[in-house]
């Protein structure tokens, strides 16, 4: 489904990314996991087309998606979510939901009166559903910024579903949560799966990694340093390596930008 | 009487002005070049019914779409820049086309005179409304038309799901281009009906003025143009509005007695204001407040 | 070939006059990318505070006489007095991420200095004194005027000196800390203020110098100029690619010099209208300036 070959991105001399090759098949939870500065949200603005590509191809369900501008690649089935929440804080709930319905379905579905000016009943129903599902049902007309933390983190969650995504890269979305808010994003993440929707998940939280991928993927220094399941992952020593060998500037610089 | 009529016609002008950046400021952009978008409706519709003696309604609407069309051509280069660029991208542009219509001479014969644009001498006779008989009063409810017409249609607009993509736009630009919002789409649009709306601002006051020359759009209209979205904030159109009315109405015309030093004093309440609300002064907590001290109520 | 040559001459001598002239917009544009470059905020007051310090000098030389140099000074002097003051008024109590405040709030003091000049000299222009006898060098059979030559001689000076303060000194050091990582630099002990400050102070004696200059190689002064300077400064500092000031002096000198051609091939009224479209070619070619980064700034 997602297929990544020799994908680089270079910011100036450094090589944030260096020859890259994914493949994220259809239906899949993916993990993609690495100390710090590995490349983790390079890769993840490269997929969705935030960052031009140094080198390499980003391949969609068969279609090159190089050069395509993020709406774009959102339309042909691409969503996201940001590292450090980035919602319409002073839209309200409901909007932030509205505003993201960019699918070619609901885009063929409604004419360009209803689309931009009214809202059919089925985007209501729908919209409703997405809610509910966040468990911000009664939070609709509250504006996104006077939501607390873990809510803002879920409605970032159902606006990137919104768009009725079939891969959504999750980036880093277990940041600042406690243990049973990620318990909980565990299981959000499966449900949405289990409709169909296949995920990237990058992530420093090793608990929810390696709960809910069934393939991993390990960063260090913007090359990939070893695959295989959670366990195998585990027991791997190059990737004992570069975590032990950067955990203690890691701990330093958490929640910092990777 | 009169001179109240001719303050409402002023003030329903400028509305169209704030409004007309109130819309790129909903999507986060900022532009000075309000001023050229009315310059440009001003003189197109001016030269629509002096030269070839239109009737008002076409004339207008032609000058408004012409400066819609130069609006989405700006929209283009202008989108390539952001923030401090685009203000200055925009102010260059309101400079231009003010020295374009410095350069412009287009006189035709008219009886025993010779009328339209006379470049530096300004383009005076737009005098349809007088020609054909309309009383200030009428002049008057004619403006406000337009104005409520594009009051009315900016906030249903802004309650509907394209306001919320626009104020999307403003709000954070990657995150809407992440969630299926084609940027360069939207901003041009907000670009075009930005210009669209300063277009019917400007034909309607070279009408009620009946004469214009490259002076009356400087930067210091542009500023004008912005300084009501900011003063009343973007909450709602109606906040523009507020705005209008107490710069153009209370303040320009209370400072009266102040004479020529009143520009001074306008120069004066901008840095102020900005130092002591930097937000706007109607911003959304002023808006609250106020509304409980009348009794309005108002949502927590 | 007589005709050829002459119009060679010709052109050749107004691109030269003009790139001479220019000067004094790479000092305007040098001042604007100063300030940018510290704050990341445009100070549209930057050249009215520039002419109002000329307007002071004029003062000192319309009424106690004073000679050229010390005409020059306390226009600079003037000028960083105004610079300070706008600082604090438009930019020292606005919160730091507010460009728009800050950008209307200069706006609004760019109004305030303009119309106390209006209302001090009703409106008119005033001749500002010819520093010195008129001189033309004869360089083959191009002429070289001597106060434009002045112009770039200053120029030149004011320039090589502020590279010595921003690069060799402690404050230019701070200077320079504060634009790059104002975060960094307030941990290790700097006061942003201040050195904000003292960067509008230093863009202030620039202008100042530039606003006196520009009256005198144009001989008058006159409100009218104010924005006209205003957005040449601006567009300059666009071109030269923003928070650049190696591109702010090639900028300054382009313009210059193309504004002559265009004077030259389409006369004074139409002039500046070109300049702008210059803007707008770099705008859709190179939107980061000459040397600005392609980095997207706010």
């Amino acid at each position: 489904m997602l297929e990544l070959r020799g994908l680089s991105k270079h910011f100036g001399g450094v090589k944030a990314l260096d020859g890259l090759d994914l493949s994220v098949r259809e239906g899949e939870i993916f993990g993609l996991i690495g100390p710090n500065g590995s490349g983790k949200s390079t890769a993840i603005n490269l997929i969705c087309g935030v960052y031009a590509e140094s080198a390499g191809t980003v391949r969609f369900s068969g279609q090159v998606m190089n050069g395509k501008a993020p709406h774009e690649r959102l339309r042909a089935g691409i969503a996201r979510t940001f590292q450090n929440i980035r919602l319409f804080p002073n839209l309200t709930v409901w909007q932030n939901l509205w505003v993201a319905q960019n699918s070619p379905r609901d885009v063929a579905a409604q004419g360009f009166l209803s689309r931009w000016f009214g809202a059919t009943r089925r985007t209501r129903r729908e919209l409703a559903e997405l809610l509910e599902l966040a468990d911000l049902g009664h939070k609709g007309d509250e504006l996104a910024s006077n939501l607390a933390f873990g809510e803002q983190r879920r409605l970032e969650f159902a606006r990137a579903a919104a768009a009725r995504p079939r891969l959504l890269l999750l980036d880093e979305p277990a940041a600042g949560m406690s243990r049973q808010e990620i318990e909980d994003l565990g299981g959000r993440i499966r449900g949405l799966r289990d409709s169909g929707v296949t995920i990237l998940l990058v992530e420093h939280v090793m608990e929810l990694v390696m709960g809910v991928t069934e393939q991993i993927a390990v960063l260090n220094f913007g090359k990939k340093i070893a695959f295989g399941t959670p366990g195998e992952v585990q027991r791997n020593e190059a990737v004992q390596e570069a975590y032990l060998g950067t955990s203690a500037s890691d701990s330093g610089a958490a929640g910092e930008g990777a | 009487m009169s001179y109240y009529l001719g303050l409402l016609q002023l003030i329903g002008v400028h509305t169209l002005l704030g409004l007309s950046a109130y819309v790129l400021m909903l999507t986060g952009q900022l532009s000075l070049g309000q001023a050229g978008f009315f310059a440009i409706g001003a003189y197109s519709a001016g030269i629509l019914t002096v030269i070839f003696e239109l009737p008002i309604l076409p004339a207008l609407l032609a000058g408004a779409l012409i400066a819609a069309f130069f609006a989405f051509l700006v929209g283009f280069p202008a989108l390539r820049v952001k923030g401090l660029m685009l203000v200055v991208a925009t102010i260059a542009f309101s400079e231009f086309v003010r020295l374009f219509f410095f350069n412009l001479s287009w006189r035709v014969p008219r009886g025993d005179i010779h009328v339209g644009p006379d470049s530096t001498n300004g383009f005076r006779e737009i005098r349809y409304f007088v020609a054909n008989g309309w009383s200030a009063w009428e002049i008057t409810t004619f403006v406000w038309i337009f104005v409520i017409l594009v009051m009315a249609a900016l906030w249903w607009m802004d309650r509907s799901r394209a306001g919320a993509v626009l104020r999307a736009v403003g709000e954070d630009e990657l995150a809407a281009q992440s969630a299926g919002i084609n940027l360069t789409a939207v901003k041009v649009t907000a670009m075009t009906a930005g210009g669209f709306i300063a277009g019917i601002g400007g034909a309607l006051y070279a009408h009620t003025a009946t004469y214009v020359d490259h002076l009356t759009f400087t930067v210091l209209l542009a500023t004008f143009a912005i300084s009501y979205p900011i003063l009343g904030g973007l909450s709602s159109v109606f906040g523009t509005l507020v705005a209008v009315i107490f710069i153009q109405g209370v303040l320009v015309e209370g400072l009266r007695f102040l004479g020529d030093w009143r520009n001074i004093v306008f120069g004066l309440l901008i840095i102020a204001a900005m130092n002591l609300k930097p937000s706007g002064l109607f911003d959304a907590r002023t808006t609250l407040l106020l509304r409980r001290s009348v009794g309005l109520g108002g949502r927590e | 070939m007589g005709d050829f040559w002459f119009e060679f001459v010709e052109i050749t001598q107004t691109i030269g006059d003009g790139l001479f002239f220019g000067a004094t917009y790479s000092l305007i544009g040098i001042g604007f990318t100063l300030i940018f470059g510290a704050m990341h905020k445009l100070n549209m007051t930057y050249a009215a505070a520039s002419l109002a310090g000329a307007y002071v000098g004029l003062a000192a030389f319309t009424f106690v006489n004073a000679p050229a140099l010390v005409v020059f000074l306390i226009s600079a002097l003037a000028s960083g007095l105004i610079g300070l003051v706008v600082y604090v008024a438009c930019f020292r109590f606005i919160p730091v991420n507010n460009h728009l405040a800050a950008l209307m709030a200069s706006i609004g003091a760019l109004f305030f200095i303009d119309e106390i000049v209006v209302h001090t000299t009703d409106g008119s222009p005033l001749t500002f004194p010819a520093m010195f006898e008129y001189v033309m060098l004869e360089v083959g059979p191009w002429g070289l005027r001597g106060d434009l030559l002045f112009v770039l001689a200053v120029s030149v000076a004011s320039t090589v000196g502020l590279l010595y303060v921003l690069y060799r000194s402690r404050l230019g050091l701070a200077t320079r800390a504060v634009s790059q990582q104002d975060v960094a630099a307030r941990l290790c002990g700097i006061d942003v203020h201040r050195t904000n400050a003292t960067t509008f102070v230093l863009a202030g004696l620039l202008g100042g110098v530039a606003g006196a200059m520009t009256a005198a190689a144009v001989g008058v002064l006159s409100p009218l100029v104010t924005v006209p300077l205003t957005v040449k400064g601006l567009i300059v500092t666009v071109i030269g690619g923003l928070g650049s000031i190696p591109g702010a002096i090639v900028a300054g000198l382009l313009v210059g010099g193309l504004e002559n051609v265009f004077l030259y091939f389409r006369g004074v009224n139409e002039r500046d209208m070109y300049v702008l479209l210059l803007l707008f070619v770099f705008l859709v070619f190179r939107p980061h300036g000459i040397f600005g980064s392609a980095i997207d700034r706010d």
